[in-house]
């Protein structure tokens, strides 16, 4: 075979390269880590294939599975499109109708669920599913005594499969070197926020480009370790794991249990991983609960390696300059603290360390290129795989990256991020209107909102239904700038004003009376409450600082242009906070109208009374003058 | 009022037990029996006498009169460190672990009946004591991955929640192996999700293990839905014997439960 075009075939190359003696997956199992090597593993989708095809699995068929990450899963996905069949993921927390719409849509023949859970749902569903052939498992765990002939066991089958691979040889070879490039590989149906799930449709050539790309920017090589976690009906799981595992000999491990993850990080330490922003932060917070339970010893360390690792990583991301002192003082940090909290957290080998999803806060970022370990971001999504990602060490956290070789981006002109690359999918199964739409003029539309600067790399602001557009007819992100002013540890909530009536951006910002509080006290300045600390010049220096950095960040027409510091607390008792701390926009802009109109009409001071509702039920009245900032 | 038992050779049979606190009346003369690879719940009302019942199969409490035969054996009669040798093992309405040791150690721990080297070979641990241990790491991973507590091998168990404790135990319990387990309310305490995994594990056990098991246990439903058979106690004496269907009509035990639980078991009438 020359040049595979299709996952099975790269999987058929890499096992004749790799063969019996190089491992190709692990699983953790009884407290064990073991190992299948490559022949193994491809031998298994191959019988696994030919059971399939047993069983009439044809060219186009599509075949669901509902499991978690074990080689099963990837060998029942790979043993499908060994025989030109579509596989279509499913999550293993779906509710039955969830189910059934997936496996109704998709037009699915055959089901690969994992153990007894799933097959019970798959059972209650029978019903409504009789295109469905066989529901094959592979834990047969509490399935003893089914006896029912439509589902079946995945060892079974592979049985099946081994015995036609005896009889006939070359049958699977012949259906393997049938496969295109463009062959559809996998279904990944998206959860829209509004209507049900579209399938999008992803062919090989679109996987294996994705895999090309990433490892064009950030090589994988088949010593490399990679722990799979991450929802395998997901389409990064299938990229960066599946894809790059068959193409470059990546070796996958597989969790014990979902519930093992962060202790099966920890004894593979593999080296590429993408978590979420939320992942990255509890990391932190886990390591900041640790070490404030930790002896003394450990605690005095950390406390005093940390400013220095700080120091260092500003330095090294900042100038490029790190003063030999420092660098000397970085290997102790390196010696006493910095090399064990890798260890700890399984990042010692961490090459490709990757973040998506929402942005990922400065300090996160800092405390782990404090301990050595630089988080890169990536942006993408279902149907483009990969938008953009930073390159190497070309890191700025406040950007998504930029779109890396092969990508074409570009920002239309209502401000929607669209992409052009061998990526992109193939359209929505069986939902023409809506292929049509994303894919209008050639391009995908992503959806979302954003901007390119000057260096290249992408600022990602929102979903574009999200924006709302100034007087000015410029569209503006509120969500995005609360979220980066918040990052400041002296904000604590922050309201940003703008519409179609208003010429600019206004934000109302609730300082943080803590923190803020002990600013002041460092800096010996005296306050007495909330209202006299709020409106101190000081204070408003220091907020201005936050937003002119934020600004930075903005295209001019969505700057900050004016502040105010509120005189109290955002509050959920008196209706401008859900309880979940969400803004209540209406509410506000009508409460706060005063202070608001006072940023536009440009005083510098505004009386307010403001109505507040004590918890005990009694009401009051503050009197107060609240500054107006201009930045 | 009892049920005729269907013809089967018991496995285990207790035979008129009689048990007194001073004055107080436990058991009245209690008789029931156990077959084979069945499922047997032992239910009744606050104080109806079903963990003496339990405590006596497992030689806790010593009746003054009666038998309780086990293979051979009148279990009434043998020490009490001897009865998990005969292949009997127990779980605890308040469970009853090494609070201080992780529950890998808790479980290892159940295995020193199977040990077979000295304590000498085992501190040195070399040769025959090495493999020995590694031979019984890899049945409590079985059992480990069985209860699905992979995710707290290492953990303390004085740190873990209720629930995952309750499973720790009963996974020590299946560490000795037994032909018999007693389960003395496994799910009381537990909400509604840990006593469906509850109620999945003891059938999973039943029926991978084959395993012969009594359960006391409060929550009728859960007892209706995994018992084959079913005892019911008032006062230390047994009202009524039968399967759960035959349990359900009975109106002996719909009165012993009317005004204490009425709504329970009027529930499980309508089941």
């Amino acid at each position: 075979m020359s040049n595979p075009q299709t996952l099975p075939q790269y999987l058929q190359q890499s096992a004749h390269k790799y063969g019996n003696t190089r491992v190709a997956m692990r699983k953790k199992q009884l407290g064990i880590w073991r190992e299948f090597s490559w022949m193994e593993s491809y031998m298994r989708v191959r019988h696994l294939a030919l059971g399939l095809q047993q069983l009439g699995l044809q060219h186009g068929d599509k075949v669901c599975i509902i499991g978690d990450n074990d080689p099963q899963y990837f060998w029942a996905q790979l043993a499908a499109q060994s025989c030109g069949g579509i596989a279509v993921g499913i999550f293993t927390d779906s509710a039955p109708n969830e189910i059934q719409y997936v496996v109704q849509h998709s037009d699915a023949v055959i089901v690969f669920a994992k153990d007894q859970e799933q097959c019970d749902k798959m059972l209650s569903i029978r019903a409504h599913v009789p295109a469905i052939r066989r529901v094959i498992y592979w834990e047969d765990r509490g399935l003893w005594n089914y006896r029912d002939n439509w589902l079946m066991s995945f060892e079974s089958l592979i049985k099946e499969g081994r015995e036609i691979d005896l009889r006939e040889p070359t049958k699977y070879d012949e259906r393997v070197a049938q496969g295109n490039a463009d062959d559809l590989a996998i279904f990944c149906y998206t959860s829209g926020t509004t209507g049900a799930p579209k399938g999008a449709m992803l062919a090989h050539k679109n996987l294996i480009s994705g895999a090309v790309t990433s490892t064009s920017v950030d090589p994988r090589f088949d010593t490399d370790e990679y722990l799979s976690f991450l929802p395998p009906a997901w389409i990064t799981e299938n990229v960066l794991g599946l894809a790059i595992h068959v193409m470059n000999g990546m070796i996958i491990n597989f969790p014990e249990e979902p519930e093992t993850v962060q202790d099966n990080i920890r004894e593979i330490s593999p080296h590429a991983l993408l978590f979420s922003s939320r992942l990255w932060e509890s990391l932190v917070s886990m390591v900041q609960a640790r070490i404030a339970d930790t002896s003394w010893v450990n605690r005095a360390l950390y406390n005093a390696f940390m400013p220095i690792g700080y120091r260092v990583a500003d330095l090294r991301f900042g100038k490029g300059n790190v003063p030999i002192v420092w660098k000397f003082l970085n290997w102790l940090g390196e010696v006493a603290i910095f090399a064990a909290l890798r260890d700890k957290l399984g990042l010692s080998r961490m090459k490709s360390a990757y973040s998506s999803g929402a942005a990922l806060s400065p300090d996160v970022v800092r405390f782990f290129r404090a301990i050595g370990v630089s988080i890169r971001n990536l942006f993408g999504s279902t149907e483009g795989i990969i938008h953009t990602l930073h390159v190497g060490n070309d890191v700025k956290f406040e950007t998504v990256g930029v779109p890396p070789p092969g990508v074409e981006l570009k920002i239309s002109p209502d401000g929607e991020i669209l992409v052009k690359s061998p990526m992109v999918f193939q359209g929505y199964y069986k939902n023409p209107e809506t292929t049509a739409k994303a894919l209008e003029g050639g391009w995908f539309h992503t959806g979302d909102a954003g901007y390119l600067r000057d260096d290249g790399h992408l600022i990602y602001l929102d979903r574009v239904k999200d924006l709302l557009e100034l007087a000015t007819g410029d569209k503006f992100s509120p969500q995005y700038i609360e979220g980066r002013l918040k990052f400041s540890q002296y904000v604590k909530d922050v309201m940003v004003v703008g519409g179609h009536e208003r010429a600019f951006v206004t934000a109302v910002i609730n300082i943080d009376f803590a923190n803020v509080g002990r600013w002041a006290e460092k800096k010996r300045i005296a306050y007495t409450t909330f209202v006299d600390l709020s409106q101190k010049t000081e204070v408003y220096d220091l907020i201005k600082q936050d937003v002119l950095r934020v600004n930075e960040t903005l295209p001019p027409p969505a700057r900050v242009k004016s502040f105010v510091l509120l005189h109290k607390e955002f509050d959920p008792d008196e209706g401008d906070l859900t309880r979940t701390r969400k803004l209540r926009r209406n509410v506000m802009e009508d409460r706060y109208r005063d202070l608001i109109e006072a940023m536009y009409s440009g005083k510098d001071e505004v009386r307010v009374s403001a109505q507040v509702k004590y918890r005990d039920g009694r009401a009051g009245v503050i009197e107060t003058a609240v500054r107006v900032c201009g930045v | 009022m009892s049920n005729s038992p269907p013809a089967r050779s018991p496995l285990l049979r207790a035979e008129n037990l009689h048990l007194n606190f001073g004055g107080l009346t436990a058991l009245a003369g209690i008789s029931f029996d156990i077959g084979a690879g069945e499922i047997l719940a032992l239910i009744g009302p606050n104080g109806a006498g079903k963990t003496s019942a339990l405590n006596c199969v497992n030689g806790f409490y010593r009746p003054q009169r009666g038998k309780i035969l086990f293979n051979q054996h009148d279990l009434v009669r043998t020490p009490t460190h001897e009865i998990p040798r005969l292949g009997i093992a127990r779980t605890f309405q308040n469970i009853a672990l090494y609070t201080g040791m992780t529950a890998l150690d808790n479980l290892m721990a159940a295995r020193h009946i199977h040990m077979q080297q000295n304590m000498l070979a085992s501190a040195l641990y070399f040769g025959p004591a090495h493999r020995e241990e590694i031979e019984h790491r890899r049945v409590i991973e079985d059992i480990i991955d069985f209860l699905e507590i992979e995710h707290i091998r290492k953990a303390t168990v004085g740190a873990l929640p209720y629930g995952l404790r309750k499973r720790v135990e009963l996974g020590r319990a299946l560490a000795l192996e037994p032909k018999v387990l007693l389960l003395d309310e496994p799910m009381a305490g537990m909400n509604v999700e840990e006593k469906e995994d509850m109620a999945r594990f003891i059938l999973d056990i039943h029926e991978r293990r084959g395993m012969t098991i009594l359960l006391v246990e409060h929550d009728m439903g859960l007892v209706m839905d995994i018992a084959h058979r079913v005892v019911v106690l008032d006062f230390g004496v047994k009202i009524a014997e039968g399967t759960p269907d035959e349990i359900k009509t009975n109106p002996a035990v719909i009165k012993a439960y009317l005004g204490e639980v009425k709504r329970k078991a009027s529930e499980s009438v309508e089941q």
